[in-house]
């Protein structure tokens, strides 16, 4: 029999966990229901802005949450830059080359992150947040319920920007029809760019929460690339409710495939519920479209 | 049975392309470094030419190559180290468990429409579930697997040198060029083409777009699942991390920088890549580790952007400037 | 008078709370070419949908030579005898022309050889430039896509062919040149066709015998001169685009 505080304090890591690969998943599923662009490096943007703040974190030696000030609008600016030379170029190409692509982009900033820090983990070592409030036999990590509270509080901010802003606006309506949207007076490309800059950043939120307990390699962004897929597909598109629904399941299967089967086992478990979703319920769970 | 023209010209340009691999070892003097890289790279022709099946005539990205040649190559040593079954019986039914594999997988995926990004997804998903299925105790847990130094020699397709194994993976190369010929040139080839280029527009044509998927994935399957005990047998070596995503998608990779659909280009592409890989890797390897991925990596985007039909197309060129027909 | 080649018996298809199409229900004969007509969003090509197996009816059968076809899956249908060509086409750019058209063909033969034989007919059939055999897809003309698809479609040796708004994109000669060679398909190979479209003037002579579709529903049959002066049709055209 396995330990009930043990369930509870993996249940409640997975729900903390799943916030924020909502936060990640998020930029992805604006990206590919915006503009149809299928982005296989998603994730390796959170591994290059967790070296990002790593260095920064260490320069200044404060936490790696506080660098989120300046890498979020620094990969705002790269996100821009990667989509005017690389995903401009393929848009409307066919899904295959489209993953090709974003598939060699990953393999890009893999392998100038392992040519600069060398294969070796990296981490902050000296966190602010490293404690845990304890309720009896259950400890609730704090500096995971920061990011999980900033990750919520980020998906409410955008989804209200979604719905009541100008650009949000925008991007509603170039989601639902893009050979109409130029006739209302929007920028198309300026839509899509911002998006893309928008997704990148947020990606970059999620690795300066993720380094305040977590640790870097240059494969970090393969898991965060897949999962944030499988929180898309379960999600359908579009809706941040979705995504953010999504995520919690993800985080909350990962913890009982790492309470029940083996901790190594974690992802193999979500991957399985992703095959069964897909065949069974191709839209998503919460899907439109 | 009756081939056209250039059917005929493929099939003797796949003949003399062996004899002339075949004739590398005397060149080179059975150097052993030398051998066991050209024999690696062989590996991948042989797994990105089957590639082609799947993912350049039927367009279906597979992301998943090293499942079906790891769960082929360890059945294959497993009955021969277990059971001492010679493995010119374990590769067949290694291709046999790869294919049923498939099978199981595609027939759901393909009957509910899985393509594209999902397919690409379903099959990335599928090496990390394998490979943690295998890693559990009850099935290779994390120990390594050496094949026993006993078997050697032909019976047992294990050498102390390596010109015998590599002329074995280049038959098997040939044998999957032709077959990939074959395909090309039939009504399945038409049929994967056609699937690939607008599912319906074929599926109105009367082209069962579900079966012929199928078709081309187990083909693809079971090619990698009999040539799978060939590259353990070359490593000498097998645990639960053969099943690895890394391989598999260079896999993939290797196919699209070929270009999609052509022998030639797959052909090229994994030699070249995986030689060129291997120089780098040994030259720079110190200084810049993950060079050659880091090439591999500006090759995609390069290719994706401005020729997605990839080597194919220089290799079509080069075919027209020097009037030389072959493969293609 | 001899079984219809097709019957279509209240058919009913919906996308959410939208009948697309309500109740509709007519016979097709063996020989004729059929006209479809009705204005945008009339639910012409759902019908056809519904007919290739693209959709399923949620109500109504659609019979065949006699013998029931409704919510087969496509390729079914085309092997029973059923071939269509796109309101938009759908071409398989990378490959040639012939090899394209060997698609449809190999339906009847697994011969490559045979097949490229019979592409080749079908192709000199609907009147494609010889020349341009050989070519790929993305290097012809928007009317020599016509042919092609039109050519693919009858290499599957379809006993009806519906064709969804041929003459879609084409400027007026080029219409009556693909008007030609319908009749001339129809009367060479006796092959029946439903052919949809919105412009009347297309239509109208090309085929003996007209429907009219208008919001879901069959509101008008009979010769084309009938159809043009019935009230109704007048109607269902007025404040859309009469052409």
């Amino acid at each position: 029999m396995i330990d009930p505080a043990l369930i509870t304090n993996n249940l409640i890591d997975g729900v903390l966990m799943g916030l924020l690969y909502s936060l990640v998943a998020l930029g992805l599923s604006l990206v590919f229901g915006l503009m149809d662009i299928i982005n296989f490096a998603h994730g390796d943007f959170v591994m290059i802005a967790a070296y990002t703040t790593w260095v920064i974190a260490m320069m200044l030696y404060v936490d790696p949450s506080v660098t989120a000030i300046i890498t979020v609008p620094l990969f705002f600016v790269i996100g821009l830059a990667i989509y005017k030379i690389i995903i401009e170029p393929i848009l409307g190409a066919e899904p295959l080359i489209q993953i090709a692509v974003t598939v060699g982009l990953g393999y890009v900033l893999q392998n100038l992150a392992l040519a600069y820090f060398r294969a070796g983990p990296r981490s902050f070592p000296a966190p602010w947040f490293n404690y845990s409030i304890q309720i009896g036999p259950i400890g609730i990590a704090v500096s995971k319920l920061i990011a999980a509270a900033v990750s919520l509080a980020s998906l409410f901010i955008i989804n209200y920007m979604l719905v009541n802003t100008k650009f949000g606006l925008a991007v509603r309506a170039t989601s639902a029809n893009r050979e109409v949207a130029p006739l209302m007076g929007i920028n198309v490309r300026k839509v899509f760019a911002i998006t893309f800059g928008l997704g990148i950043a947020l990606t970059a939120l999620g690795a300066a929460l993720y380094m305040m307990w977590g640790q870097t390699n240059p494969y970090l962004g393969q898991s965060f690339s897949l999962l944030s897929w499988v929180i898309v597909a379960m999600g359908g598109l579009g809706g941040v409710m979705g995504v953010l629904y999504s995520g919690l399941i993800v985080g909350v299967l990962e913890a009982l495939g790492s309470t029940f089967v083996s901790p190594s086992a974690r992802l193999a478990v979500v991957y399985l519920a992703f095959f069964f979703i897909l065949w069974f319920r191709p839209r998503g769970l919460f899907g439109r479209r | 049975m009756e081939f056209s023209k250039a059917v005929r010209k493929d099939i003797l340009a796949v003949i003399a392309l062996v004899l002339a691999m075949a004739a590398i070892p005397f060149a080179i003097g059975f150097e052993r470094y030398y051998l066991l890289i050209l024999s690696t790279a062989t590996v991948f022709a042989i797994y990105v030419v089957a590639w082609n099946i799947i993912g350049g005539y039927a367009g279906q990205l597979d992301l998943a190559a090293f499942v079906y040649s790891s769960l082929g190559g360890i059945v294959a040593a497993r009955l021969m180290v277990y059971y001492g079954i010679t493995p010119w019986i374990g590769m067949f039914a290694g291709a046999g468990v790869a294919a049923a594999l498939a099978a199981i997988i595609g027939y759901p995926t393909f009957r509910f429409g899985i393509k594209e990004v999902w397919y690409a997804l379903l099959t990335a998903s599928l090496v990390v579930i394998v490979r943690e299925i295998m890693h559990m105790p009850e099935f290779l847990g994390s120990l390594d697997y050496r094949l026993p130094w006993k078997y050697m020699g032909w019976y047992w397709l294990r050498f102390p040198t390596y010109e015998q194994l590599y002329w074995v993976l280049v038959a098997v190369l040939g044998a999957t060029m032709l077959i990939n010929v074959w395909i090309s040139n039939s009504k399945i080839g038409y049929y994967l083409k056609a699937i690939r280029e607008d599912e319906l527009a074929a599926e109105a044509l009367g082209v069962d777009v579900r079966k012929y998927k199928l078709i081309a994935l187990v083909t693809y399957a079971a090619i990698l699942g009999f040539a799978g005990y060939l590259h353990i047998s070359l490593n000498g070596v097998y645990t639960y991390k053969n099943f690895d995503s890394a391989q598999s998608i260079a896999v993939a990779i290797m196919g699209i920088i070929g270009g999609l659909g052509s022998i030639a280009g797959a052909f090229t592409s994994a030699i070249t890549l995986k030689i060129v890989g291997e120089y780098l890797r040994s030259s720079f390897g110190a200084v810049i580790p993950g060079l050659h991925l880091l090439i591999y990596g500006i090759l995609l985007i390069v290719v994706g952007i401005f020729k997605p039909e990839g080597l194919a197309s220089v290799i079509e060129w080069f075919k027209k400037k020097v009037g030389w027909g072959g493969e293609g | 008078m001899a079984e219809p080649i097709l019957k279509v018996r209240d058919v009913v298809k919906r996308f959410g709370g939208i009948v697309a199409v309500n109740k509709v229900s007519f016979d097709v004969n063996e020989g004729e070419i059929l006209g479809l007509i009705g204005p945008n969003g009339a639910g012409k090509t759902t019908l056809f949908n519904c007919i290739t197996g693209v959709y399923r009816p949620e109500e109504g059968h659609i019979y065949f030579m006699g013998e029931e076809i409704t919510g087969l899956p496509p390729h079914k249908i085309a092997a029973k005898g059923i071939a269509r060509t796109w309101q938009k086409t759908r071409p398989f750019q990378k490959m040639k022309v012939v090899e394209a058209v060997m698609v449809g063909a190999l339906l009847r033969t697994n011969d490559v050889t045979e097949a490229r034989k019979r592409a080749e007919e079908a192709l000199a059939l609907v009147g494609f430039p010889r020349e341009k055999f050989y070519v790929r897809g993305s290097e012809i003309t928007l009317l020599e896509h016509k042919m092609v698809d039109l050519a693919r479609a009858i290499a599957t040796r379809p006993k009806l062919l519906l064709l969804d708004e041929v003459a879609a994109g084409l400027r007026p000669g080029e219409m009556d040149q693909l008007a030609s060679i319908l009749k001339r398909v129809n009367r060479e190979t006796g092959i029946t066709m439903i052919v949809v479209e919105h412009v009347m003037r297309f239509v109208m002579g090309l085929s003996q015998r007209m429907l009219v579709m208008h919001e879901g529903r069959l509101i008008a049959e009979g010769t084309p001169e009938e159809v043009a002066n019935n009230p109704k049709v007048i109607e269902a055209y007025l404040g859309t685009k009469p052409e």
